[in-house]
């Protein structure tokens, strides 16, 4: 398999503290992979030992079937990162900061910068300092300096950090090309659910240092509960009729939910049996668990 | 070597666009500035004292004024205030990579790390050298404005030597400032750093060790302690300011080497 990224045991300990433990991320060229954890989780220090930035206690990072580090070592010419908050000389211009980034990825083409600015809608702010920059536009600078060089693989750590709802749309859509024009494989990782779950082809978790799970986002869809539910005005009634029926019913915020194969394939026979039991439903709907859900159960379950 | 010229290129524009740079160029102008206030003070004592230059009290100890004083006050000068401004201008050009977070920007690219690092080193000389002229050329002009006896091109000639070889070893004294301000992550364990090595070195070379301390060698060769100081400096103080240059040039390119973002 052309792997762009793959760990083998990837550990990070800082003392006693497992920041990251025996991670082993596979990601495909091609792919847009979505690296969710919570605050703390290990993606900051799973990225910076991707970058070859921080020494693993143990394992070892291949990327684009390199290994990286010791001492710099990687093929960073095809890479484009942004780790944690996006960085820049804030006394020089964006275009200054641009091309200092320019000369040391070593591209010749003096229109790089130009047409990352453009690409980046940064071009009206391309003499401005870098430190007189809003959130926004400091994020798409480091963002633009991530594809200066035009980069096989984009390693990137909250990528919508600090975007106006405009903006995220406009880099959801901005990778979306790459990945499918290019063929640039993404990693990046983020907490805005919604946006992985829109963008990403493949989901890793990663939960207290550990990669809990890992899977193709079709697969999600499957894995993603789902459940029955049914509102009704005499909830008791409904819950004693669907009781006696055998179904597994339980109430949550005014709702009936009712979970397992035999409810969600027949909602119409429910109906039916609602009618007669004198409680007919008012809603009857098929609910699919969002990946938000998803996540906080599965790290729930590993507590 | 476009590579090292790349990285010489970046760090040149982070210079020339910062205020450090404006900064140390204003400070060097005030040495020879001050040299040629202390020569037409010492040229017209009561002049200077009916003008209100110097305390009536005041007794000028010094010299005379002419240009063999006031080419020792120069290099005495840069001797000290040097020291400072060089240590300055070299916790400036590292540790500003951390305090504008930086230096994680450094650690995964194309251009090795020993480039970069190299690439602030030729920089700091190059600005160190820079400095150093200028305050030897505007030092001419205030002299010359002054209008102070005793000059000769011999003289001149031999001077200018001298300052230059004291910023010289100054800047040799430059690469420890360098590892402290990559290894402290920031400016101030640099000027710590800085700050106790001259407190040190000076009472060390007033104890009679200074010519084994590197430390301590740029002020005794200015002649700040007497002739007899540069007399005691002998071959063996110059070439241990050499193995700490390069000590200091090893061990700062070595920590950039496996430079770690872990903190």
């Amino acid at each position: 398999m052309d792997l762009a990224i793959e760990t083998m045991g990837l550990s990070k300990s800082y003392g006693p503290v497992h920041a990251v433990e025996n991670v082993n991320l596979r990601v495909r060229r091609g792919e847009i992979y979505g690296f969710l954890g919570l605050n703390g989780a290990g993606k900051t220090t799973t990225i910076r030992a991707l970058l070859g930035m921080i020494r693993p206690t143990a394992g070892s990072v291949r990327v684009l079937g390199q290994p990286v580090g010791p001492h710099g070592r990687g093929p960073w010419r095809d890479v484009g990162h942004l780790v944690e908050s996006p960085t820049a000389y804030p006394e020089l211009t964006v275009r200054e900061n641009l091309e200092i980034a320019r000369r040391l990825y070593g591209i010749a083409d003096r229109k790089a910068t130009t047409q990352v600015v453009e690409r980046l809608g940064i071009a009206p702010y391309v003499d401005r300092k870098a430190g007189t920059l809003s959130t926004g536009n400091f994020q798409r600078l480091g963002l633009a300096r991530a594809l200066l060089h035009e980069p096989e693989l984009l390693i990137l750590d909250e990528p919508a950090n600090g975007l106006d709802p405009a903006g995220v749309v406009e880099i959801r859509e901005l990778l979306e090309n790459l990945a499918r024009e290019k063929g640039v494989t993404v990693f990046m990782s983020s907490h805005i659910l919604t946006e992985v779950n829109r963008l990403a082809t493949r989901i890793g978790i990663i939960h207290k240092g550990r990669l809990i799970e890992e899977l193709d986002a079709e697969k999600l869809d499957e894995l993603r509960s789902q459940r029955l539910e049914i509102k009704v005005h005499d909830q008791a009634a409904a819950q004693a009729a669907l009781g006696q029926a055998g179904y597994d019913v339980k109430a949550s915020n005014g709702s009936l939910f009712l979970s397992g194969d035999r409810a969600i394939s027949a909602p119409d026979e429910m109906a039916t049996l609602l009618v007669h039991a004198g409680a007919p439903p008012i809603r009857l709907v098929v609910v699919q668990e969002e990946l938000e859900a998803h996540f906080l159960r599965l790290t729930g379950e590993n507590e | 070597m476009n590579i090292f010229l790349s990285a010489l290129w970046a760090e040149t524009l982070k210079a020339r666009r910062s205020k450090v740079l404006w900064l140390t160029i204003g400070a060097s102008l005030i040495l020879p500035l001050i040299g040629g206030l202390f020569m037409i003070i010492l040229k017209n004592p009561e002049q200077a004292r009916n003008m209100g230059l110097i305390s009536v009290k005041s007794q000028l100890v010094g010299g005379t004024a002419d240009w063999p004083n006031y080419f020792d006050m120069l290099l005495q000068s840069i001797a000290m205030a040097g020291s400072i401004l060089f240590a300055f201008i070299m916790a400036w050009v590292f540790g500003r990579e951390f305090s504008d977070h930086t230096a994680k920007e450094l650690l995964a690219l194309p251009t090795p790390r020993v480039a970069i690092i190299s690439a602030k080193f030729v920089l700091t000389a190059v600005w160190m050298s820079g400095l150093a002229l200028m305050i030897f050329v505007i030092g001419l002009g205030v002299g010359a404005a002054v209008d102070i006896p005793g000059w000769s091109l011999e003289l001149a000639w031999s001077s200018f030597g001298a300052l230059m070889s004291v910023a010289l070893l100054i800047f040799m004294l430059m690469p420890f400032v360098a590892l402290f301000a990559s290894a402290g992550r920031g400016y101030l364990p640099a000027l710590g750093w800085a700050l106790f090595s001259f407190v040190i070195a000076q009472i060390l070379s007033l104890l009679g060790w200074g010519d084994w301390i590197p430390w301590s060698v740029p002020v005794m060769r200015s002649g700040m302690f007497g002739p007899s100081s540069i007399e005691q400096l002998g071959m063996h103080s110059y070439i241990l300011t050499l193995v700490a240059f390069t000590l200091g040039v090893i061990a700062t390119l070595s920590w950039w080497r496996s430079a770690d973002q872990a903190k």
